[in-house]
Order: structure tokens, then C-alpha cells, then sequence
């Protein structure tokens, strides 16, 4: 009798302890889904309906995703957004890795270069973004206080100048997250075999043939993250434009996130805004999902 | 030998010299938050001046808000972190000890809404929180927070309870000890550094949010990302108040930035670096 209720007091015990990390996972999960995934197909439905002002869910099929295309501010946005993407790209993941090379050499005071380098990441980019902002603009920052030191002809322009002010972007955007690509790659230095190098060294081989032929060639894993994560911050890029042009002058920083938001909120547009940012979750989701099922599943299975 | 001594005291002088370039931006702001309006302006900006605390106190100053933005910058970014963590830690403890077949599947997709641009949910999120009257509502944009660092929090976490060896959950068994006596009397006291980072990083990335803050809040709830993005408007008037009260905003996150750098690389990429 007590044999059989103490194996019923297990069997709930046990049955419990199955359902409790089901429990205790559900809100974390199901805020994330419900947030993420469920807005997201929300977004999806809206693109394919006649909202403009407001949300008017009459299906109208791809007639926003034809005005988006038709839409010349989309084709700027599109046009900045590959413009500043492959040289953010190109030149974080090349000057982060030779500054990590550079910090790899047994350097005085690593750590506290190593945290300044990080520092512009950890900033919030509004606050770091308006001191650039008031740094390039010609009234106030370089260009003025070379005029006051003297050299009158000095002239740089670029965030005011509508064929160069993206490229100002990209200093400020290259600057913020060099160092951390820095810090992506002299982790993956230091955890290179040093036996290959001793025997390069021995054999007499010269520095850079080393870096060239033996260490670039095995951080190849390191380049692969620095892209995907360059790459998705490069299109999620919205608090960097907010606080240095607002998309000016006129159209020549607008970017995917800038376009999304002004037709949201500024246009009334809600349909083509829908679609827009449909079209940037479609080219993350590309990038991210192979990128995560290799990265988190890999070294399990 | 004496060679490369002086190639390695070159190169130390080049990454000093790279180090002042990447500070410079903040170097001019600081500096410049230290000035008057009147010498900001002056005439050959020298970087030898008196140092006067004359903006620091314009900004602070009655009426220009900066203590409502600050505390709600601090009311969102705390009570975000805390109601992260403790959803986070049962989850995480759940999916690191009691694995199912779908835990890796689980953990997948709550990272891959890291990486989901925020402008593919603000239609939803706009719509929904403007019928529940949460626009401009700090709650509102502390649940948002909340979500936002959510699958960040639960992935860190997650990672460090993997990190503890499976012996100790084992010995606790035998013991005797329940589920729950194992996580808060062995586990929780183990994995508390973790923890402690975890949450650090997560009050960073809510003191800089500015995305929802600029979208979901007008004045009540603003913090002070939207405080800062209205000087643009002003631009140059009151560049040195503007400095100041930039740099009030800034100095927490480099302190507690010094503590947290490793934690920022590991969960800005997912654990490819550790």
C-alpha cells in the first residue's frame, strides 16, 4: 500500500520534473517567438495589403512590392547600403586584422590599448555619432580649426556634400567597430599552434611570409564571423545615419532602415514600408541561418 | 638583437598612435565638455585651457531635463536586465541540464532574432503598443528591452552553465538535493561571475539602445539616446552643454565597459570568440 503510493508520489515527481524545463523555458520562448517571428509575419501580411496611413488589410498582392521597386529613393537606399556595406566590410576586417597583428607582438601595455580600441563599440552610437558629426561639419570641427591654424584653402566637406557625405558614414562606422574585429582576430592569434611558426622560424622564413603563408591561412574561421557579424550590423545600420546626416543631404545617406522608418512613420506609406523591411529580413535571414546552423550545431553533431 | 628592439619600440609607438586616433572622437568631446560656449568657439581651439565645470552645470541645470532622461535611461536599462536574468536563468538552466532532441533547434532561433534588423517588427510593435496605450510608456519600453537582450542573456547564460563540469549537478543528485536546491545552492554560486557579466552587458546594450527609444517614446519615457539626437537640431548653439551632457551619458558605460570588454566580444559573436 504505502510501496504503491510512494511509487505514485514518483511517478509525479517524475512527471514533473519532465514538464518542469518545458515550464520554466516557455515564457523566454514564447516572448521571443511571439515578439520576433509572429511580428515578423505580421510585417509580412502588411506588405501585401493596402495600408498606407494605417493598417488596412485588404489584399492588394505585390502592388507595394512594385511601388518599393519603382520607388527611385529605394534604388539610393539600395545603392548607399552596397556602397557603405562592402567598404565597412572590407575595411574593418582588414585594419582590425592588422592592428591585431600589431598587438600580437608582445606590445607595453596591451590591455589598455586593447580597451581603447574596443571603447568606440561600447558607446552608444548616437553620442559617439553626433561628436563625429560635429567634428566633420565645416562650421565647427576640422575644417574650421584648420582655417583658424592658418591653412585658409583647407577644405573637407563631405558630410554637407551629397556625392561624398556616405563615405563620412563609413569613417565613423569603420572607426566604431574596428577594434572590435580586432579583437575578434588577435583571439583567434593567440590560439594558433605555435609549433608551425617555430619550424618556419627555423627554417629561416621571413616574418611576413609567415603571417602571409602559415597564420592568415588558419584564421580563416575568424574571417568567416567577422563578415557575417560586419555584414548584419552593416544592414541593421540606423542610429549611425540617424546621428550624423538624418539620411541628408536630401536623399545621398539614406539607407534601407532610414527608408523603412521615414515611409512608416513620416510618408504614411506603411504598405511599402512593410516590404522594405520584409526585403532586408530576407537578405539577413540568407546570410544569418546557414552562418548559426554551422556556428551553433556544428561542433555537437 | 638591438634591431629588433627597435622594430618592437616602433611598433609600440604605432599602436599608440593608432590608440590616440581611435579616442580622438571622444578625446574632442570630453575636452570640449570642459570648456566654456565662448571658448569652444575661440579662435585657434587649443587643447591647453582652464578646465571649468561651468557646462557640466548648465546641463544638469533645472529645466534642461537631463536627470528625467537619465533616470529613465537607468529605470529601463536596470529593470530590463533583472526581468531578463530571471526569465533567462530558468530557461537557460532547463536547456543546459535537461537537454531534449529540440534544445540545439531552441537555441538556433532565439540567437537568430539577435541578428533580425528592429525595423522588421516596429510596424507590429507601433500598432500593438499604440492600442494598449504603451507608446511613451517606460514599461513599454522596458518590455522591449526585455525581448531585445532576451535571447542574448539566455545564450550567455546557457554558455556558462555548459561550462560547469556535469560531476557537481551529479554529486548534488546523490545528495539528495531537489532540482531547485542544486541550481540556487550549487549551480547559481558557480556560474555567479558568469551571471554578473551576462548582466553587465546586457545594462550596457540597454543604456545605448536607441532604435526603440527613438521610435516608441516622445518625452515621458525618453531616455537619453533621444536627448542626445535632439542636439542635432540645435547644432553648434550650445556645443559645449551638448559635450557635457554627452559625456554624463558616456562615462558610465566606460567604467562598466572596462569590466565587461570580453563579454561584449563573446556576445557581439555568438561565442566564435571567447
Amino acid at each position: 500500500m504505502s510501496h504503491s503510493s510512494s511509487k505514485r508520489e514518483m511517478s509525479a515527481r517524475a512527471r514533473w520534473q519532465a514538464w518542469l524545463p518545458k515550464l520554466v523555458l516557455a515564457p523566454s520562448l514564447a516572448l521571443v517567438l511571439f515578439f520576433v517571428y509572429g511580428f515578423i509575419l505580421w510585417t509580412s501580411y502588411i506588405s501585401f495589403s493596402a495600408s498606407d496611413m494605417l493598417p488596412n488589410y485588404t489584399w492588394v498582392g505585390t502592388h507595394q512590392w512594385s511601388r518599393l521597386w519603382g520607388s527611385w529613393t529605394w534604388g539610393i537606399a539600395l545603392h548607399n547600403i552596397w556602397v557603405f556595406s562592402l567598404l565597412y566590410i572590407v575595411s574593418c576586417t582588414l585594419l582590425g586584422l592588422l592592428l591585431a597583428i600589431l598587438l600580437d607582438q608582445r606590445i607595453r601595455a596591451e590591455g589598455l590599448l586593447r580597451t581603447i580600441y574596443l571603447y568606440p563599440m561600447a558607446l552608444s552610437f548616437i553620442v559617439t555619432g553626433t561628436a563625429w558629426q560635429w567634428f566633420l561639419n565645416p562650421g565647427l570641427g576640422l575644417e574650421k580649426t584648420m582655417h583658424e591654424l592658418g591653412w585658409t584653402s583647407f577644405s573637407f566637406d563631405w558630410l554637407i556634400n551629397a556625392d561624398m557625405a556616405i563615405y563620412t558614414v563609413v569613417i565613423a562606422a569603420v572607426w566604431q567597430a574596428t577594434g572590435f574585429v580586432m579583437a575578434m582576430f588577435l583571439a583567434g592569434l593567440r590560439g594558433i599552434d605555435g609549433e608551425m611558426i617555430k619550424a618556419a622560424q627555423i627554417d629561416g622564413a621571413p616574418v611576413w611570409k609567415i603571417y602571409l603563408r602559415i597564420i592568415i591561412p588558419q584564421l580563416r574561421p575568424v574571417f568567416l564571423s567577422a563578415v557575417v557579424v560586419l555584414a548584419h550590423l552593416a544592414i541593421k545600420s540606423f542610429d549611425l545615419i540617424v546621428a550624423m546626416t538624418g539620411g541628408g543631404p536630401g536623399n545621398a545617406t539614406t539607407v534601407p532602415a532610414t527608408f523603412m522608418y521615414s515611409y512608416a512613420f513620416s510618408r504614411n506609406e506603411m504598405g511599402i514600408a512593410a516590404a522594405s523591411a520584409v526585403f532586408m529580413l530576407a537578405v539577413i535571414a540568407a546570410l544569418i541561418v546557414p552562418y548559426l546552423y554551422s556556428e551553433l550545431r556544428g561542433p555537437r553533431s | 638583437m638591438t634591431e629588433s628592439r627597435l622594430t618592437n619600440t616602433l611598433l609600440t609607438l604605432l599602436t599608440y598612435a593608432v590608440a590616440i586616433v581611435m579616442f580622438f572622437p571622444i578625446l574632442w568631446m570630453f575636452l570640449t565638455a570642459f570648456k566654456t560656449e565662448q571658448t569652444a568657439f575661440d579662435i585657434v581651439p587649443h587643447f591647453l585651457f582652464t578646465p571649468t565645470l561651468d557646462s557640466f552645470k548648465l546641463a544638469l541645470a533645472q529645466g534642461n531635463g537631463y536627470w528625467h532622461y537619465a533616470f529613465n535611461s537607468a529605470l529601463s536599462a536596470v529593470a530590463s536586465t533583472l526581468i531578463g536574468l530571471v526569465l533567462a536563468v530558468p530557461a537557460a538552466y532547463a536547456m543546459a541540464f535537461f537537454p531534449s532532441k529540440r534544445t540545439d533547434f531552441t537555441l538556433v532561433w532565439m540567437v537568430s532574432t539577435k541578428f533580425i534588423p528592429a525595423v522588421g517588427v516596429l510596424i507590429p510593435v507601433f500598432m500593438v503598443y499604440k492600442s494598449l496605450g504603451l507608446l511613451d510608456n517606460i514599461w513599454g519600453l522596458t518590455m522591449l528591452f526585455t525581448a531585445m537582450n532576451l535571447p542574448l542573456i539566455v545564450w550567455m547564460v546557457y554558455s556558462y552553465f555548459k561550462d560547469i563540469p556535469k560531476d557537481i549537478i551529479e554529486a548534488a543528485d546523490i545528495d539528495g538535493a531537489g532540482t531547485l536546491q542544486t541550481m540556487v545552492k550549487v549551480v547559481l554560486p558557480l556560474a555567479l561571475p558568469g551571471l554578473a557579466s551576462t548582466g553587465l552587458l546586457a545594462l550596457i546594450l540597454a543604456w545605448n539602445e536607441s532604435f526603440w527609444s527613438l521610435t516608441m517614446t516622445d518625452h515621458k519615457a525618453a531616455t537619453l539616446a533621444v536627448f542626445i539626437a535632439s542636439f542635432k537640431s540645435a547644432e553648434g548653439l550650445f556645443w559645449a552643454k551638448m559635450s557635457a551632457a554627452s559625456v554624463l551619458t558616456v562615462t558610465p558605460i566606460i567604467i562598466l565597459g572596462w569590466f565587461a570588454q570580453r563579454q561584449m566580444v563573446r556576445g557581439l559573436t555568438f561565442g566564435a570568440v571567447k
